[in-house]
């Protein structure tokens, strides 16, 4: 690093052109998710596809090791005026992870030159497919969610490709939207090249050209030293998606070495690719930005200052295996990656709490669940969908302070629906929308309370979906003896006589007067609850959030009237063992690791492998059954067993 | 008696400043006191004397508006009233819930704003009203009671009250009040359908529990001001400054103080917009530089308004002027962080213990020690001289930093300098896009403590070819105060596609609401204010039916209710940002608005003098800059001739701030005694 004045100064005007280029974007995109969910994404890359620029204010941020070399490469006769398109996860490595994602890029020449490439991507609300949106999970092959785009020049030297705009808009069910879409992209182009050009103008190609360098090599300097804090160790972890094939859970999992200033992540022992769109296209990229926003999120936390750029993952190597969730091979279906990629940062979090006891915080609730509803008006004939509301959970508790209520980092930047709006909007009345009671994991620390979302119907025939809920069945985990957060829940006609449990829904019929409760997770609470300001603990009751049960069995906290009952709480207290337990990971897990331990689950991965793609999903589920069953008879099962029982069903099968 | 006076004042984290101008507009005294922030209103009386000292008869004065920063410094300081929240049953986290989205999601340990209203002392009240403003479940007044009662053994002194969908129906809130002012005479109550009845339930709780929230404060105040001033035979009703750069009697104001929060700022764009528009500029981007950050606001010939601002920790949708804080200020501290990098900000030094040179035990090299480095500061002349600054102890800890940075002292000071501007670029071009304006068609309008001696370096770094000082650019704000009309907003959420209403439905709603306007204005003047004329603006939030955002459409003054003609605007303006409309589809109108605005008499040819006279012998200095020595002209502004032109680097010394012009500018004074910098390539 040569100036580091000039650093200072590049890193700021570099902010300022992919933020501005993400302005124009946001004033310009059409669809409702730049709008509304900020989904979308401006970059500037090294002529090589490295991100030096992306924004942190605006826009989705948590993209840095999006792999663009494959896409730079498979274009390789650059001209200036070029701007390429392509949404295809499979044709560029994994940069594109679904398909409603369309990326422009464009080289930024100077005196016949690329200095570098500007990069935007904007989630199309529909790029095609089986369903509006083009995003299903039920999708189990990537042509059910809409039109590839390969690599291709939209612009050639400065002409528009008619032909390719043509065969891309035909193919979508919004086409107007999309063009207005591209264009806004391309005005962001356009901007941050000519901001480029200002920034050579003012202080010379050499030390712009070195500024880059410098910027990618400050952010790895600083992010190096953190990891050189880390003890050198190997961390395993895993967590699960739930409903999976033959509905068992999916695994993730992960090694995370670390040694000296470099981290090593070994996806080995993730479940197979599903026949279902959860896979994540990571084509095993170097970290791959699907793979890594934990592990940036925490470095960032630890130093704020970090330049955001793909300096900060130039020492994290990954290895996702084949045809795994984390590495599908192509058809597999993608559009509901979302789900997955939230899993893998409770993973690689969960990995680097083993390394850093009291840095992380426990797990949140994991998931983003969009409630929409569907009906047709019964006065105007007219069929309307509506989103009521994202339903999110509680984070986890930090090492030194309770979880956010509501809201979890992983999804961090969701913004809810008024209700007012959503009534005006739906003929629905949104009877409590609050926090939920009693469902923080306890800890020193408590996790976030979920959300309580109670919906009543008011019109006949009303659609509800409320796809990608998740941890219904295994609890956000705490750490260090704080306690689980509670699972996600939904009921129909609640408190009623035909109240019943839904499950995770997908689609259901609903007529007037039926409700719907969301209950959504807590966060896992952080260290032991006995060891909690009893003062915390009795405000948490005044307000509401915890009933004077839980008080004094979570917390041992007894209270009398509006204050403590200080004795009770002493005789409580003192009587309690300290829980020093790392990760508590509740009942469901416990029930379903006994059978379905690491070893066994490895066995299973490792058997599958001896059979072709197309028979695994069939044979993971049913050689699992088949244990299962044998387990509820008292056999022993032990992981050197799979291989035969797999055998045997293939064999069943009576194919060859 | 002869009342023709205008005084504004302006209460300032440091200063209190005071300006008077006569019945044609000009201005006869200009003044700065120092703030007194435990009894704000001291300074005020401070300002009465030295103006009486100045031989101004305080009997003459007619109108007296002012600003205060009290409503916002008790929101930021968290020491507002106690206050209960009252709220629809099901909705009791509607403050904790938020809209969910988290400030910043890259920080593991980041906090969600604390709530002003703790949840317990949040209740839900059994009443229900539909989205059609339908009742679903009547008010039910003993539960309510009981609910106050509850509240008032907690010890809540203020109460807000939002029910859901009280935009359509007020009538559940307004007998809740009734209600409670009836049996808790002493509690400070107000409804979210009387503060501001838009449709959002989060955002509009919140303005109502703001205003609770800083409520008595405000009212307490208001009181001691004027029974205060009357002792200096101040008999003219005070006014107060508002967030939309309008004025309201202060009365109103304690209670309505949320329309207040971002006053101060506003009323040195107003202060500005009347600058420019003497100086027949119409496109303007000021750049109020303070210790902390510099606020930009964009005037295209109107001030620009925003519904989406920022009070401290929480956003307020009701119409304010819009101002954003970016950068760096005078005070802001640099340093070098592990990697070997310098940093400037964001932390600064505040007023106490301030930079190293203000010799009150600053340790930490700012911004404001670079400038004094480099020569661009004089030592001798900060604040009239009144304050001697140390460039003996700004050289010491820059040397350090140069030392750790591996260069001389004055180089760290430049480097300070530009990294302090490259930060600010960093801010202000993706809020430039974000508006879709090119800042290069404006001119920089600076004012503040250090606005002036910074803004032709951010002028340079920007493109900005045009830079406006107007004179006594530390007591713009209280211009702004002196020149301001009454104003205010009024919103009415209709969420109707064009073809569900009724004809004439349109206008008879913006009827309603100019109605609403004119009353209010009635009722303002009843108080003594003269006004030079009335008139009222509409505007409308209008969407394409099933798209989520919408375009803020400024209507006909005359054809407001004609739905086609509003449609038509909206067309154009979506073709404006978007490049495409769709004529066809069909439109959605979100909320109506209307603005009143009753002009103040003043003559438009104010001309300011410098609060004090200082002369000083034309001399020329020694400056370093961008790593050369130059020999700047120094001089202040009365020696400036009107039209003469010099070259930069000239430094032109002010009682409150310094004018740094660098070289590649040169400079001029106005009749107005406006420095107008061009540059000269």
């Amino acid at each position: 690093m040569t100036d580091k004045v000039f650093l200072e100064i590049f890193k700021n005007r570099v902010q300022a052109i992919v933020e501005e280029m993400a302005n124009v974007v946001l004033r310009t995109g059409f669809t409702a998710f730049v709008k509304e969910t900020g989904d979308f994404g401006t970059y500037l890359l090294t002529p090589a596809g490295e991100t030096f620029g992306s924004p942190l204010d605006t826009g989705y941020n948590l993209s840095l090791g999006i792999p663009a070399g494959e896409t730079i490469e498979a274009i390789g006769d650059w001209k200036e005026g070029d701007i390429v398109i392509t949404n295809d996860p499979y044709a560029t490595g994994g940069m594109a992870t679904h398909l409603p994602d369309v990326h422009l890029i464009k080289p930024f020449f100077h005196q016949g030159k690329i200095v570098a490439f500007g990069m935007c991507f904007v989630h199309s609300s529909d790029v095609g497919g089986k369903v509006p949106g083009s995003v299903s999970p039920t999708s189990y092959d990537i042509h059910m969610e809409g039109i590839r785009i390969a690599p291709v020049k939209l612009y050639d030297q400065g002409v528009l490709n008619e032909q390719v705009l043509r065969l891309f808009l035909d193919n979508s069910r919004i086409p107007d939207q999309n063009w207005g879409d591209l264009k806004a992209l391309m005005a962001a182009l356009h901007r941050g090249e000519l901001r480029l050009q200002e920034l050579i103008v003012r202080y010379g190609l050499d030390k712009v050209e070195q500024g880059i360098v410098d910027l990618l090599q400050y952010s790895e300097l600083k992010v190096r030293a953190i990891i050189r804090d880390i003890p050198d160790g190997s961390y395993d972890f895993w967590d699960y998606l739930e409903d999976g094939p033959g509905g068992y859970p999916i695994r993730l999992r992960c090694r995370m070495d670390i040694a000296g200033e470099e981290i090593f992540l070994d996806f080995d022992g993730s479940d197979p690719q599903v026949r279902a769109s959860f896979n994540i296209v990571t084509a095993n990229k170097q970290g791959h930005y699907m793979l890594v926003p934990a592990l940036i999120r925490y470095f960032r936390t630890v130093d704020p200052t970090i330049p955001w750029n793909s300096g900060m993952i130039r020492m994290v190597r990954n290895d996702a295996p084949p045809a795994t969730i984390l590495n599908p091979e192509p058809m597999a279906a993608v559009g509901a990656r979302a789900a997955t990629f939230i899993r893998v940062m409770d993973v690689l979090t969960g990995a680097m709490s083993k390394a850093q006891a009291d840095k992380l915080p426990a797990a949140g609730a994991g998931q983003a669940c969009i409630v929409m509803l569907a009906i047709t008006d019964p006065v105007t004939g007219r069929k309307k969908v509506g989103v009521i509301q994202p339903i999110c959970g509680g984070s986890g508790a930090r090492p030194m302070k309770d979880g956010i209520d509501g809201m979890d980092f992983a999804v961090g930047h969701l913004r809810n629906i008024p209700a007012e709006a959503v009534e005006a909007e739906m003929p629905i009345l949104i009877e409590r929308y609050g926090l939920r009671q009693d469902s923080a994991g306890a800890g020193k620390y408590r996790g976030g309370s979920g959300i309580d979302l109670k919906v009543k119907i008011l019109s006949p025939d009303t659609i509800m979906t409320a796809r990608n809920m998740e941890r219904m069945q295994f609890q956000p985990w705490g750490r260090l003896g704080g306690g689980v957060g509670q699972v996600g829940a939904a009921i129909q006609n609640a408190g009623t006589a035909e109240e019943r449990s839904l499950g995770r829904i997908d689609e259901l019929l609903l007529h007037p007067g039926d409700t719907v409760t969301f209950l959504s997770q807590g966060g896992g609470g952080y260290g032991d609850p006995f060891l909690r300001d009893p003062q915390e603990v009795l405000e948490d009751v005044r307000s509401g959030l915890l009933t004077e049960d839980a008080a004094e069995t979570l917390y041992g906290v007894a209270l009398a009237g509006q204050g403590i009952d200080e004795s009770a709480t002493a005789i409580l207290r003192n009587n309690h063992q300290e829980n020093m337990e790392d990760f508590s990971f509740g009942s469901k897990r416990e029930q379903f690791e006994q059978l379905w331990s690491d070893e066994m689950q490895r066995a299973v991965g490792q058997a599958l492998r001896q059979y072709p793609l197309a028979l695994r999903d069939y044979l993971k589920r049913r050689t699992m059954d088949k244990a299962e069953a044998l387990a509820q008879q008292g056999v022993q099962i032990a992981p050197d067993d799979i291989v035969k029982l797999m055998k045997d069903i293939k064999c069943q099968t009576g194919m060859h | 008696m002869e009342q023709g006076y205008r005084l504004g004042i302006d209460i300032g984290g440091t200063f209190t400043d005071a300006m008077v101008a006569d019945a044609d507009g000009r201005v006869v005294a200009s003044l700065k006191t120092p703030s007194i922030p435990d009894a704000p209103e001291q300074a005020i009386f401070n300002a009465l004397e030295q103006l009486q000292k100045a031989s101004i008869n305080i009997a003459d004065i007619g109108l007296f508006v002012h600003g205060t920063t009290l409503g916002v410094n008790t929101l930021i300081e968290r020491n507002g009233a106690v206050t209960g929240l009252l709220v629809t049953e099901g909705f009791r986290d509607v403050l904790e819930i938020r809209r969910l989205r988290l400030e910043n999601t890259t920080n593991l340990y980041g906090d969600k704003a604390l709530p002003l209203v703790p949840r317990r002392l949040v209740k839900e009240i059994d009443e229900r009203c539909l989205a059609s403003g339908e009742v679903f479940r009547s008010l039910n007044e003993q539960q309510l009671l009981q609910s106050v009662e509850e509240l008032v053994q907690e010890g809540v002194t203020a109460i807000a009250i939002s029910f859901l969908h009280s935009y359509k129906n007020a009538g559940h809130e307004q007998l809740a009040e009734q209600l409670i002012k009836q049996h808790y005479p002493e509690l400070f109550v107000c409804t979210s359908s009387g503060v501001w009845p838009q449709q959002r339930e989060y955002e509009r709780t919140l303005a109502t529990v703001m205003n609770a929230y800083v409520g008595s404060q405000m009212g307490g105040y208001f009181q001691r001001l004027e029974q205060g001033v009357q002792q200096y035979g101040l008999t003219a009703k005070v006014l107060s400054t508002m967030s939309n750069g309008g004025i309201m009697s202060s009365t109103r104001a304690s209670s309505e103080p949320v329309k207040t929060l971002l006053s101060g700022p506003a009323s040195g764009v107003i202060g500005a917009t009347h600058v420019a528009r003497m100086a027949g500029l119409n496109q303007v981007v000021t750049f109020d530089m303070g210790g902390t950050s510099v606020d930009v606001a964009l005037i295209d010939g109107q001030p620009a308004y925003s519904v989406d601002n920022q009070v401290g920790d929480f956003p307020v949708i009701i119409p304010a002027i819009d101002v954003t804080a970016i950068g760096a200020g005078g005070g802001s501290i640099a340093w070098v962080d592990s990697a070997g990098v310098l940093k400037v900000g964001p932390r600064s030094v505040g007023a106490r213990p301030g930079p190293a040179c203000y010799n009150r035990g600053g340790t930490l090299p700012t911004t404001t020690d670079a400038y004094l480095h480099l020569g661009i500061l004089q030592a001798d002349r900060f604040l009239g001289g009144q304050m001697e600054l140390r460039p003996d102890l700004a050289q010491a800890v820059l040397e350090r930093l140069g030392e750790q940075l591996g260069m001389s002292s004055y180089a760290a000071a430049q480097a300070i300098l530009d990294v302090a501007t490259a930060n600010m670029y960093a801010q202000f071009t993706p809020l430039m896009a974000r508006k879709g304006v090119d800042p290069r068609d404006f001119t920089l309008l600076a004012y503040g403590g250090a606005g002036p001696m910074h803004a032709f370096l951010m002028a340079r770094e920007v493109g900005i070819r045009k830079v406006l000082i107007p004179p006594s650019p530390g007591t713009l704000c209280a211009m702004g105060c002196v020149v301001a009309d009454l104003r205010n907003d009024f919103v009415h959420s209709l969420n109707k596609v064009s073809d569900e209403l009724q004809p004439g439905e349109l206008g008879q709603w913006f009827e309603h609401l100019g109605e609403q306007g004119r009353r209010w204005i009635a009722e303002e003047t009843e108080q003594g204010i003269e006004l030079d004329h009335t008139y009222l603006m509409y505007s409308a939030d209008i969407r394409y039916e099933g798209q989520a955002f919408d375009l803020s459409v400024t209507l006909s003054s005359e054809a407001y209710g004609s739905i086609a003609d509003a449609e038509a605007r909206f067309h154009q303006q979506y073709e404006a940002v978007f490049g495409t409309s769709q004529p066809e589809s069909p439109v959605a109108f979100v909320n109506l608005r209307a603005t009143i605005i009753g002009v103040t008499r003043k003559s438009e040819t104010v001309v300011v003098p410098a609060p004090v006279k200082t002369n000083y012998e034309a001399e020329r200095r020694t400056i370093v800059f961008d790593g050369q020595e130059y020999q700047a002209f120094i001089t202040d502004r009365e020696q400036l001739n009107v039209g003469e032109m010099l070259s930069g680097p000239v430094i032109i010394n002010e009682y409150d701030t310094t004018v740094f012009v660098p070289p590649g500018y040169s400079l001029t004074k106005d009749r107005f005694g406006n420095i107008i910098g061009e540059a000269e390539l």
